[in-house]
């Protein structure tokens, strides 16, 4: 069975993000970026799916700038068998991005496509959702464990209160939550037998995909800075600055 | 135990509530991470400024009280421990920066300013502080310079000593010196604040430090590499010096692998196991990683590692640090006899066998776990405590044999205390790394600067 499995260039998690001067955009000079981190737990269990004999062939794919090779690279390395790079600059839009994914679907013809619920830059969650209703497919979001075989696909959902078990026939779309397993280390083994492995690069007029985006951007302004603290004598000080002066109670 | 009026008179000048004498207080500033003594300072006092400082070491003097100097206690020699109805003196209220100089590149802080603090100023700032270690969240950096700490980053930044520009000390005299004044340059004859660099509390107290800031690396990496037995990690080590500037070589053996995984739940490197791991960090910029990579294949070619793995991201960087940088806190739960030799690097492939050799000969039935700075010819030697057997004759049997690991380091012309300092734990063995005349001149210059004694008594040598 094929999977294809989207990874995403971001800011690294760690990073603290900053706001250009002009209020323009994120600052991206110079911040280290990394694989998304739910794209790289997607990657992580079609590598596991495939381990256990149930995939036979894991399709790695971003949509992004020309360095999103990288993380495709690290895909590779991960354990996944071949690359696709759909170059796209500029800001791109949840919808741009199922649309190019859509695109790829139709060529590859996956019975499974492994998102992340979310990419930690925009924070959006809908591109797994939109690619689901491009492809007429079913979708499970928030997947906490998932198990596959040649007659469709079982996922435990993290819901509110609980979880919740899906059952779902192929091809579908799901989306990863931070729970369904703990990626490993790219070997350096396997990081040399990656650069050997096919990494094809198209773009979104090759797929005839219009990637305009359909808002704008006005600024981007950090958070308020918040006031230092105080030191309060007594707990009757305490009382008071918070009745009279934060009045929080 | 202290003289009454030696009391009214610190409480006078620093306020009753600035010394302590609660248990509570006496067993948490009575010891550092040394596991053998038994706290019993007789009072802490906290002063809230040097001139504080200078008259607490002259009433000290006046009424002949011994003093401990205090900083984040992690120190794992025994130098901060107070058993004898010491007074210590903490620095902890003095934790402010004093000065920054953008233009120097330098910072003043006062001297218990908490090191992890110094570095995020210097982040802040677009600076880096770069001597680092898994304790400094709690070290301080009147603590950092008064042992000389080294820790992860010696390979390409250096000791403490490296980043100190000036120091203001109170001497146990009581004499107020400020030393160095901040400069790069200044050849006026001898240096004293080097002499107060590693001096371990026993000829003043540092009270601020004036402290030189680097350029922050950029994009750093971390490479675990599987090492397929001792002399491979230094042939490994000359591979990669000589192609790159590293940041870090560190390496752990498979004992201290499975303690931290086992005891943090942080993941392996990698499924397969090896005797031992190298841990090299560099900055990635440029043909670097390539670099690295392709000593790696040499590296696997000539059967010298088995595996690696390189972090993809921050937090996997940061993850692959914890597997070094957590076995001193770990292995801590079991009560570990700490030996932390060094000998040159280029003796260190011959010196490694020897002393692997004797270990495994002399501590047959003990636990040994091997870890360290090795980039720095450094490693650490941990001893772990049999659950079933007394912590007295565990240490005494311990103690026998680091006689005979020390004379292994005398003979190599090594250190028996490559950065944890002497303090309590090293003194039976400061004569194998220093001649008697040296010791000689060392008590004659702790003096000199302590002529009544009052410092650190004990600490060091007699
Ligand atoms: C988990 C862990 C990892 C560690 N890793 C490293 C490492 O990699 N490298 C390394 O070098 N060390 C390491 N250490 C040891 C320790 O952290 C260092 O020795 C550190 O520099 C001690 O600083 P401190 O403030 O805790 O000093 P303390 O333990 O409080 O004191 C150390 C000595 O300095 C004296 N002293 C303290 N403050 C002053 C002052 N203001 N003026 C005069 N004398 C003073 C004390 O009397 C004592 O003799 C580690 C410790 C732990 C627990």
């Amino acid at each position: 069975m094929k999977v294809l499995v989207a990874v995403k260039r971001v800011v690294d998690y760690n990073v603290k993000v900053r706001a250009k001067a002009d209020g323009s955009d994120v600052e991206l000079n110079n911040v280290k970026m990394s694989i998304n981190p739910f794209c790289e737990i997607a990657v992580e269990e079609a590598v596991r799916l495939k381990e256990k004999g149930v995939v036979t062939e894991i399709v790695a794919v971003s949509i992004g700038a020309t360095q999103s090779q990288e993380q495709i690279r690290t895909a590779l390395a991960l354990g996944a068998d071949r690359g696709i790079l759909v170059e796209a600059e500029g800001r791109l839009e949840p919808l741009a991005i199922a649309k190019c994914l859509k695109a790829v679907v139709d060529k590859e013809q996956p019975q499974l496509v492994l998102l992340g619920k979310q990419a930690i830059d925009g924070d959006n969650n809908q591109t797994g959702q939109m690619l689901a209703a491009l492809m007429g497919a079913g979708q499970a979001t928030f997947a906490s464990e998932l198990t596959l075989d040649a007659d469709g696909a079982k996922v435990t959902r993290e819901v509110d209160g609980g979880l919740q078990t899906l059952a779902l026939t192929l091809p579908a779309v799901v989306t990863t939550d931070l729970r369904l397993n703990e990626p490993r280390y790219a070997s350096l083994p396997n990081i040399m037998k990656a650069k050997k492995k096919p990494l094809d690069v198209t773009n979104a007029a090759e797929l005839g995909v219009d990637i305009a985006p359909r808002t704008e951007q006005l600024a981007v302004e950090p958070p308020a800075e918040r006031a230092a603290g105080i030191k309060v004598a007594d707990v009757g000080e305490l009382l008071d600055k918070l009745k009279n002066e934060a009045k929080v109670i | 135990m202290l003289p009454a009026p030696f009391i009214a008179a610190v409480q006078q000048l620093i306020g009753a509530k600035r010394l302590l004498a609660e248990a509570a207080d006496l067993q948490r500033y009575g010891v550092d991470r040394t596991t053998i003594w038994q706290p019993a300072p007789s009072a802490i006092a906290l002063p809230g400024s040097v001139e504080e400082v200078q008259q607490l070491v002259l009433l000290a003097n006046q009424y002949d009280v011994a003093v401990v100097p205090s900083g984040g206690r992690t120190g794992l020699s025994g130098g901060a421990v107070a058993k004898n109805g010491e007074l210590v003196i903490a620095l902890d209220r003095l934790n402010e920066v004093i000065e920054f100089n953008p233009i120097d590149r330098s910072v003043t802080v006062g001297a218990g300013m908490v090191t992890e603090a110094l570095q995020n100023f210097a982040e802040q700032h677009g600076l880096y502080y770069p001597v680092d270690f898994a304790s400094a969240g709690s070290s301080q950096i009147g603590g950092n310079i008064a042992t000389n700490a080294g820790g992860i980053k010696v390979i390409r930044y250096g000791m403490t000593r490296d980043w100190v520009l000036g120091l203001k000390v109170v001497t146990g005299a009581g004499e107020l010196l400020e030393l160095n004044r901040g400069l790069l340059k200044n050849n006026t004859g001898y240096d004293l604040r080097h002499l107060f660099i590693g001096s371990e509390g026993t000829l003043g107290l540092i009270c601020e430090a004036t402290i030189k800031l680097a350029r922050p690396p950029v994009d750093l990496a971390v490479l675990v590499l599987g090492v397929n037995d001792f002399p491979s990690i230094m042939t490994v080590l000359e591979k990669y010096t000589a192609a790159m500037d590293l940041t870090a070589f560190e390496f752990f053996s498979e004992a201290a692998l499975c303690r931290v995984t086992e005891h943090t739940g942080l993941a392996r490197p990698f499924e397969s196991q090896a005797p031992f791991y190298a841990l090299l960090e560099f900055e990635q910029g440029g043909d670097q990683l390539d670099t690295a990579m392709a000593l790696f294949e040499q590296c696997l070619e000539a059967e010298l590692v088995s595996d690696g793995v390189v972090s993809q991201s921050l937090s996997q960087a940061a993850n692959l640090w914890k597997l070094r940088e957590d076995i001193s806190e770990t292995l801590w739960h079991y009560k570990p006899y700490k030996n932390d030799i060094s000998v040159k690097v280029s003796k260190m492939p011959d010196f490694i066998l020897e002393v692997d050799a004797l270990v495994a000969e002399r501590y047959p039935s003990f636990e040994v776990v091997w870890y360290g700075h090795i980039g720095d010819g450094n490693l650490h030697l941990n001893i772990l405590k049999p659950a079933e057997l007394a912590l007295e004759q565990f240490v005494a049997q311990c103690s026998s044999v680091s006689s005979e690991v020390s004379e292994l380091v005398e003979r190599y012309q090594g250190s028996i205390s490559a950065e944890h300092g002497v303090g309590l734990l090293k003194k039976p063995y400061l004569k194998h790394s220093k001649s008697s005349e040296e010791i000689a001149l060392m008590r004659a210059i702790r003096r000199s600067f302590d002529p009544k004694g009052i410092l650190n008594p004990g600490k060091l040598f007699d």
